[in-house]
């Protein structure tokens, strides 16, 4: 069912003695989306992972997996769901393989089969067999994908996944994670700080500050801006003149002059020409002019004030 | 539930750490086993008759002092009869057969519970310290299943020691003594007279009744292990809380409600050998005692590990 969403998220809060962690979140995932969690270190993203799966109690609001509470159905609820919740911590004493038997067997309907094809999948034949304290860290991420993935789960967690990645591993699993959407539907959660990794990888984006949902939207939204209005840099001759010529203009939202001395309007695109007929008509030369892609980074910025920890 | 179990054996059986504790209890009861036979070789084949007979005379010398002290006097007094009996009847005293090793054996029962101490002040801490507690619980298992899972592995564990320790002893000192005198009855002063009892049969007695203090110990370290998650501290801490707990009771004998403590009631041998730690103790009112603290050690155990949020 498409219209159910996978994991929602209802009023859910945190407190701990008489600090709220978590305030009042609530959003839902729809089925084969990434769904990016993002905020600065303490902002409450791993309190609020960690509540998803079970590690935390919920103090007020309810969170459903697939229509299933998890407080009160906690077995059915989780047998959705496949985490990472950050560094794989493993059995260091036991092979790579052995910590598979070890999380198949607590799962009905995980075969021999279905581990040998989970390690083939992670590219760890070679060095399944040997003892886990003997992994450098990028094979211990695969492994933790691999337990993660054993028992076909609907929902992967990931709380940090990309933290001690190289960039050619965090390439890795981002391709893993669009390749397992697309051939399995399965839907993704993943929380970072790091906000370049979740423009490449996700398809919406909720930011979270001091526990509370700030915004969430897809993440074409936070790059490009909302559909009507977008930003457009003009590098004029005399900035401060142009800047009191446009202001006459009705429907700028933002009006500014960059450190490098381009000229910001914020606006819709069909105002675009009118601006530049009003530069030309008062003799202001025009050298270009070109749109503004803002990075995730600035919009989150924006947002978060400058990204205290909360 | 079965598989949960199969995973905590896997986790403590493929582990060097295991088997090396193993190894040196083992390397400890051939040792003892070894000065013991040693010690005895007097009473071997038909010295044993010479042996008693020195020790009788022993005790009646003893006996004659006034100053003598009480504990001791009941013992001269009951173990006399049965060297009598001994002889009388001509059956050999357990020294220097195997069954003296054997039963000497039961008594390095508190190395398994050090080690079992050992791995249960481990079994849950560990799982916190190292981190793997949160790709344990995010499992269609519940906690207290989990919980369960890993109190029944200990208990496992423990009786696969005391296996071990039988069957080490056994054949040691089958070896060291040779395998005879398969049927030799202990002889036991109860109710003014000696009877013959089963050695087998006494001798799985104590190995049972010190399984019981056994079962006390993993219960004492399972809650010490849930409530502290860390498993130096969780097994730093059981261990010392035995010995401690040992010591203290030698301290606060002389007061009457001493005997409601754990420790005191822990060794059920005590009734075996008719030496209670208080006048009036009896082994139904040691079970009660173990049952509550029993019952009142895992209560603990699930709320600390069932309720808590797993942070940090």
């Amino acid at each position: 069912m498409s219209s159910e969403p996978i994991i929602s998220l209802q009023n859910v809060t945190k407190r701990v003695g008489r600090k709220t962690i978590i305030d009042d979140l609530t959003f839902d995932v729809p089925q084969g989306e990434i769904f990016g969690f993002l905020g600065p270190n303490g902002a409450g993203k791993t309190t609020t992972i960690r509540m998803i799966v079970g590690l935390m109690s919920i103090t007020k609001g309810q969170i459903l997996i697939k229509g299933k509470n998890i407080k009160t159905d906690f077995e059915q609820a989780i047998r959705h769901v496949g985490a990472i919740v950050e560094n794989p911590e493993m059995y260091k004493y036991l092979s790579g393989y052995h910590n598979l038997v070890h999380y198949a067997r607590m799962v009905p309907g995980v075969t021999k089969e279905r581990i040998d094809e989970v390690v083939s999948l992670v590219k760890l034949e070679n060095r399944i067999h040997e003892k886990v304290r003997k992994y450098s860290l990028g094979m211990r991420q695969r492994l933790g994908v691999a337990q993660a993935l054993l028992h076909r789960p609907s929902l992967l967690i990931l709380d940090e996944p990309t933290n001690g990645l190289d960039p050619e591993g965090i390439r890795e699993l981002r391709d893993y994670l669009r390749f397992l959407t697309r051939t399995e539907g399965i839907t993704v959660v993943v929380s970072s700080h790091l906000l370049s990794e979740m423009e490449l990888m996700c398809d919406r984006v909720a930011i979270i500050q001091r526990g509370k949902l700030i915004d969430l939207k897809p993440v074409q939204y936070f790059t490009h801006g909302s559909d009507t209005f977008q930003t457009y840099q003009f590098e004029v001759q005399m900035p401060e003149q142009a800047i009191a010529i446009i202001r006459r203009i009705e429907g700028i939202q933002e009006l500014s002059i960059s450190e490098d001395g381009l000229l910001e309007v914020t606006t819709e695109r069909e105002q675009v020409p009118a601006i530049l007929e009003l530069l030309v008509q008062n003799q202001i030369r025009v050298y270009g002019v070109q749109k503004v892609r803002r990075s995730l980074e600035d919009q989150f910025l924006e947002l978060t004030g400058g990204g205290q920890i909360g | 539930m079965v598989n949960l179990l199969l995973n905590e054996n896997m986790k403590i059986y493929r582990r060097m750490r295991t088997w090396i504790l193993v190894g040196l209890m083992a390397a400890f009861v051939i040792l003892g086993n070894f000065v013991m036979w040693h010690e005895n070789k007097s009473a071997q084949g038909d010295g044993w008759r010479t042996e008693l007979m020195q020790e009788k005379e022993r005790w009646t010398e003893q006996l004659k002092k006034s100053n003598l002290d009480e504990g001791l006097r009941t013992y001269y007094t009951e173990r006399i009869p049965v060297i009598d009996y001994h002889l009388e009847h001509n059956i050999r005293s357990p020294q220097g057969t195997m069954w003296n090793g054997i039963n000497e054996s039961a008594s390095l029962g508190i190395l398994i519970t050090l080690l079992t101490i050992i791995i249960a002040g481990d079994i849950i801490a560990a799982e916190f310290s190292t981190g793997t507690i949160k790709l344990l619980l995010i499992r269609p298992s519940s906690r207290i299943k989990i919980l369960l899972s890993k109190y029944l592995a200990m208990l496992l564990f423990s009786m696969v020691l005391l296996l071990t320790l039988f069957v080490i002893s056994f054949l040691l000192n089958g070896i060291l003594f040779g395998f005879k005198y398969m049927d030799l009855p202990l002889l036991h002063f109860t109710g003014g007279q000696v009877v013959e009892q089963n050695m087998i049969l006494h001798l799985w007695k104590t190995y049972l009744l010190n399984g019981i203090s056994t079962v006390m110990y993993i219960t004492i370290a399972f809650m010490i292990s849930s409530a502290f998650r860390s498993s130096a501290m969780a097994i730093g801490f059981s261990i010392g809380i035995v010995f401690a707990g040992n010591i203290l009771l030698e301290a606060l004998q002389r007061y009457e409600w001493s005997k409601y403590l754990l420790f005191a009631n822990t060794d059920l041998t005590q009734y075996m050998e008719g030496r209670p730690f208080h006048d009036g103790m009896t082994l139904s009112f040691s079970i009660g005692v173990l049952a509550v603290y029993f019952l009142l050690f895992n209560l603990v155990s699930w709320l600390m590990f069932t309720r808590r949020d797993v942070a940090g």
